[in-house]
């Protein structure tokens, strides 16, 4: 099977004022279908900069990138639009949900886009079994500052998977949510992962956290500086069991 | 995305900031409701034009008789002077194509009496078209016939005015009237026809055959006009035309500057007061456009604010998918359905202000669906033009930084 994300030399170089600032310098790398892949480094090791390639949000310098077996290197922006809306689900560290808008319409909001008419009907029925899957069905009519920041994220992977993506790209998923919370949003994640095959790639700056993945890549300076895989990978839904029972505090 | 989304996405977005729309909207609404409300005051000025040019007979020509000493020196007279316009000069002018009915027409000014009142009063003879042709109506009695005229009876029809004046208690039909020294049988009351062009009392008239007034009240043997009908209002122009080139031929003159006789419509004579109304309401009308146009830069105004408050709201939208145009329309139908929800405003005050324009100051206004459409379409347009602008600029923002936005 070909692999799911093929860059190669990617680089990517800002001009600020006038210096040229090298945000990436030459970075190879292949992810398999099914992967759950850890993208570690320090702020400016040009991580982010990596997903935002890797996402379609942004273009290479040079190198090329092929994602599902197509080269999307030199697309335009609405070629990378439709990609980013059949392939890709993004979730962000402050969860992006539309404010004022209920989980259930933010959860199909990327049905609304990508060149296809999915019917209303349908797109609530499909944005419900997701919010279903994790584990928000009951919340489906409230407004995300209804909701507590574990549940917000919780509806944004919803709306990640909506499309059926072949790559879902988490950026520093659980940066503003406390552990507990975190352990359940990696759970989903994993669970994902495991059950249904699906591709995770996952930034974050924290070591414990990459290692629910099954691979760790770290930059550094703009390049990937090692590349292995986890030896001993953490289970999310084994380390929620163990967490003490909190009281659930209705949001 | 379809345009049923695109609609519901809008109408939520001014839902949410249902002040700020009303208040952007207001700019709209009221460049369309005085835009509506000088068009009806145009349109009803020129109503009203138009009623007091059929109120002197639609589709008529006026032949009448010029001034004497035309286009050479000496003295000359004033229009009507000139005493060559005759019975056969009418008789001919009635065979010309296009002519539906005519009357020759003498007039003077005489003295009505009867018992103790007396009334100085206009005097006009005519056939029995006549009435027909000046768009007289019969309140009592009848019109004189063919035969009052040609055997010149002394028969007459009175004015409103007069009619009340001279008979204030009694009913007048069948009654004697003294013109100078010759009796006349009032035959019947004419219907009041009100003010004229120039605020002249129409109705203070008596309206006899010409034949009695030609020959026995005046003593004359030439005509003072003769009054042709088109048979439409296409065939006005044209008939003035052929009646101008037959006249010179009958009197033998060689340029216009000698003509004995003028030619007239009362479309001419209405077009003066008119072309002032038209030009009003061109003037009424700018005037009320610059207020629609400054709603529109109120709307692109909010809508530049819009965009930036939203600015990760279309991040987002542009990382699941959103094209260019998507975001484009997303915001160009807000911008629109601003306009369009003001002009549909603008247009119920634009109503109500034409209906207190009319019954409180008495001015007479004419909404018309053009006059509708017109501004409907317009306060569409500025929706389109105004938001164009902040639609694009949304559309081209960059994902990523548009996702980092405070």
């Amino acid at each position: 099977m070909p692999p799911i994300v093929e860059v190669e030399g990617l680089r990517k170089t800002y001009r600020l004022g006038d210096v040229d600032v090298h945000a990436l310098r030459g970075v190879d790398l292949s992810i398999e279908k099914g992967a759950f892949v850890a993208v570690i480094g320090a702020s400016g090791s040009g991580k982010s900069t990596f997903m935002n390639m890797l996402g379609l949000l942004d273009h290479p310098s040079a190198g090329r990138y092929r994602l599902d077996g197509e080269d999307v290197t030199d697309l335009d922006r609405d070629g990378r639009a439709l990609r980013r809306n059949h392939k890709i689900g993004f979730v962000f560290q402050s969860f992006n949900l539309l404010p004022r808008t209920s989980a259930l319409e933010n959860v199909s909001l990327p049905l609304l886009y990508g060149g296809r008419t999915v019917p209303r009907a349908q797109a609530e029925a499909r944005a419900r079994a997701l919010l279903q899957a994790v584990g928000l069905e009951d919340r489906a009519h409230h407004l995300p500052s209804q909701l507590s920041g574990g549940q917000q994220q919780r509806v944004a992977i919803a709306r990640a998977l909506v499309n059926e993506p072949e790559l879902v790209l988490a950026d520093e998923p659980t940066g503003n949510l406390d552990t507990r919370t975190s352990v359940e949003v990696m759970e989903i994640l994993q669970r994902l992962n495991r059950e249904h095959g699906l591709t995770v790639v996952l930034v974050t700056h924290e070591h414990d956290i990459a290692e629910y993945g099954t691979r760790v890549v770290t930059f550094r300076d703009g390049r990937v500086v090692s590349d292995e895989a986890v030896t001993r990978r953490r289970d999310a839904r084994a380390e929620r069991a163990r967490l003490p029972e909190e009281e659930v505090v209705p949001a | 995305m379809t345009l049923g989304n695109t609609a519901r996405i809008a109408l939520t977005a001014m839902r949410r900031n249902k002040v700020r729309a009303a208040l952007t909207m207001l700019g709209v609404v009221i460049g369309v409701a005085s835009v509506i409300a000088m068009v009806a005051l145009g349109s009803g000025a020129r109503a009203a034009i138009d009623e007091q040019v059929q109120a002197q007979g639609a589709n008529l020509v006026f032949v009448s008789s010029g001034s004497f000493g035309r286009g050479g020196g000496g003295v000359r007279g004033g229009a009507g002077t000139v005493q060559s316009l005759t019975l056969d000069d009418a008789r001919v002018l009635a065979e010309l194509p296009g002519v539906r009915a005519f009357s020759p027409q003498v007039r003077g000014r005489v003295q009505a009496i009867t018992g103790n009142q007396n009334w100085n009063t206009q005097v006009e003879g005519g056939n029995e078209q006549y009435l027909a042709i000046r768009n007289w109506t019969i309140a009592s009695g009848e019109n004189f016939n063919g035969r009052d005229v040609l055997t010149a009876q002394n028969v007459c029809l009175l004015g409103a005015t007069v009619a009340a004046t001279l008979f204030p208690d009694a009913d007048p039909v069948g009654q004697l009237v003294r013109l100078k020294h010759l009796p006349f049988r009032v035959v019947g009351v004419l219907g009041p026809k009100g003010q004229g062009q120039w605020g002249n009392d129409q109705d203070d008239v008596v309206i006899a055959p010409y034949t009695t007034i030609q020959k026995k009240l005046l003593g004359i043997t030439f005509l003072h006009s003769v009054m042709l009908t088109a048979a439409s209002a296409e065939a006005v122009e044209p008939l003035a035309v052929s009646a101008t080139r037959l006249m010179r031929e009958r009197h033998r003159i060689a340029s216009p500057e000698e003509d004995d006789f003028s030619v007239r419509t009362v479309e001419e004579m209405a077009a003066t007061r008119t072309q002032m109304a038209q030009t009003m309401t061109l003037l009424l009308m700018s005037v009320a456009s610059v207020s629609l146009l400054v709603g529109g830069i109120g709307i692109m105004n909010i809508m530049l604010v819009s965009v930036t408050e939203r600015t990760r709201e279309i991040g987002l939208r542009m990382a699941v998918g959103a094209r260019t145009r998507e975001v484009l329309l997303q915001f160009l139908s807000e911008s629109v359905a601003l306009s369009v929800a003001g002009g549909v405003l603008g247009i119920g005050l634009g109503l109500a202000a034409s209906r207190l324009l009319t019954g409180a100051l008495g001015w007479p206004t004419q909404v018309t669906a053009s006059a509708i459409a017109l501004a409907f379409g317009f306060a569409a347009a500025v929706g389109v033009f105004f938001g164009f602008y902040p639609a694009r600029r949304a559309s081209l923002l960059d994902p990523i930084e548009a996702l980092r936005h405070e």
